[in-house]
């Protein structure tokens, strides 16, 4: 049953993904390209210093892709659901409820990172190349939270889509918005190195949000 | 005989707005049930009620022994359920639904389903989007009779169809409601539908149930009388007279009294060439909560 479950949101979400992974790669790949090509023009030395002496990253271009991929992906998954109520069809289905509901933010989530895994290894593997270990941890650890709003703004839209009510809905988006802010919040580089564990675990915990809404759903309220 | 759905003192409230208040009903095992009402009434509430999307103000429903609130995943397997509109997945082609509905029942038959669907002319890979409604329609019920469930609850199901479809989804459900000895409670707005479906009937009026009773009992007591009044005479309102109305000096009243009786009361009243006619379903409706 798990497996159907699976079945039902891949066919959602199957076209939406590929175009995440691609771009969720070609971003990245773009951003080596360039750091590449000011290398070999410029020298690694250079870039070495620029690095160390501005606190340049190189790879701002990536900083809102995670978290526009993650929203995304809820839209696509979850509003299909939300049209004319069929959420009802996946509620009447003979298992328990938050089943149904943490399977389906399981696949997503799931997902969500796979389409992350290529853009990280090819940063992984390219900085390496020519970074000392320090910058090129520099590099990944700044661009971790970037990656963990990807997963909140999912777990967020979820939340807001699965609620019934367009009065909540609106309250929600505001929560939701307010809780993005928290990813952003600081702009230089491994600002989050100390915070990350902990924020982790709230970007986890922040799953559990749809299922307010689903309880909501199930006791019939509306606007 | 066995109740396979008890509801018992129901009671809801859409905000200040009473929808009901303490409604009681049964629907036996074997029997097509059919809910009537206007709108407003809470056909859909009651429906949704039963469907374990809305938590009724007080009061409680069982299906087949179980709270609906509290239902097991088990017991929710002998259940089917048919959305107003015939919703379902619509990003599914009929090949993907299928797919996906069988691993959720054991006793899934797949024949049934797809014997209604080669009655479609829907490519196999069509999504059900691009379906009209009566196709969609279809492969609700396709579904449905595959789940093959004990009990049945239809919202609405003659929505956006033509009479084609319908009568369809009506003689395919009838059959295979009696040949199974399934129990199916249903709404519908097209009265003459229930007509042919439902053993078993429950008319709403705002805020009660004004009738419930096996269709053909219904059809045999019920009567129109029609009669001609004087100028300025005015209908009384006797108890057992349902909605005496008039037009221009004809006078048109429905009653569930023995014929006599009611023939007499009128001539009573001074009313001349009282006649009584036989009625079929959505006249003892009409009849029975008024035309407006």
């Amino acid at each position: 049953m798990i497996r159907a479950i699976f079945y039902k949101e891949w066919i959602k979400i199957g076209w939406y993904w590929l175009l995440a992974l691609i771009a969720s790669t070609g971003f990245a790949g773009f951003a080596m390209l360039r750091l590449g090509r000011a290398c070999s023009l410029k020298g690694a030395a250079h870039i070495w210093q620029v690095m160390i002496e501005r606190d340049a990253i190189f790879i701002d271009l990536l900083q809102y892709v995670p978290l526009i991929i993650g929203l995304g992906l809820a839209i696509v998954q979850f509003v299909p659901e939300l049209q004319r109520k069929s959420f009802k069809l996946t509620l009447h289905l003979p298992i328990r409820a938050t089943t149904a509901v943490g399977t389906m933010l399981l696949f997503g989530a799931t997902m969500l990172i796979v389409s992350f895994i290529p853009a990280i290894v090819i940063m992984y593997c390219y900085l390496q190349s020519f970074l000392a270990p320090e910058l090129w941890q520099h590099v990944l650890f700044t661009s971790a939270p970037w990656y963990a709003a990807g997963l909140a703004a999912y777990f967020l839209t979820a939340w807001i889509a699965l609620e019934p009510t367009w009065a909540r809905r609106v309250i929600n988006g505001v929560i939701a918005l307010l809780i993005i802010k928290v990813y952003f919040q600081q702009a230089k580089p491994e600002a989050y190195n100390g915070f990350m564990p902990l924020l982790s675990i709230v970007t986890l915990l922040l799953s559990m949000l749809s299922m307010i809404s689903l309880t909501r759903f199930r006791d019939g309220r509306q606007d | 005989m066995e109740n396979v759905i008890e509801c018992r003192n129901l009671t809801h409230y859409y905000g200040q707005r009473l929808i009901y208040k303490d409604l009681n009903f049964n629907v036996p095992k074997g029997r097509i049930l059919g809910l009537l009402g206007k709108n407003g009434t809470g056909k859909t509430t009651t429906i949704n009620i039963l469907s374990g999307f809305l938590q009724p103000r007080s009061g409680e429903c069982r299906i087949l022994g179980e709270k609906i609130g509290e239902m097991n995943p088990e017991t929710r397997r002998r259940i089917g359920l048919l959305i107003e509109g015939h919703v379902q997945y619509q990003f599914m082609t009929i090949e993907q639904i299928e797919r996906f509905y069988s691993a959720f029942y054991p006793g899934w038959k797949r024949e049934a389903y797809y014997e209604l669907m080669s009655r479609l002319k829907v490519a196999p890979r069509q999504r059900i989007n691009r379906m009209s409604c009566g196709q969609r329609s279809q492969v609700a019920l396709g579904l449905i009779l595959a789940q093959d469930p004990e009990v049945l609850v239809l919202d609405d199901f003659s929505l956006g169809l033509d009479p084609g479809y319908r009568r369809l989804f009506v003689d395919y459900l009838r059959e295979y409601a009696k040949a199974e000895n399934k129990t199916v409670f249903l709404t519908s707005h097209i009265i003459q539908d229930m007509e042919r479906l439902v053993d078993d009937c429950i008319i709403m009026d705002y805020g009660r149930i004004l009738v419930q009773m096996p269709v053909d009992e219904l059809l045999g007591n019920i009567r129109r009388y029609t009669a001609t009044a004087e100028n300025g005479y005015t209908p009384t309102q006797a108890e057992g007279l349902y909605n005496p109305s008039m037009i221009r000096n004809m006078l048109e009243v429905f009653s569930m009294r023995p014929e006599s009786e009611v023939i007499e009361m009128l001539k009573a009243e001074g009313l001349k060439d009282v006649k009584a006619e036989k009625i079929g379903l959505e006249d003892a409706f009409i009849g029975l909560t008024g035309k407006y």
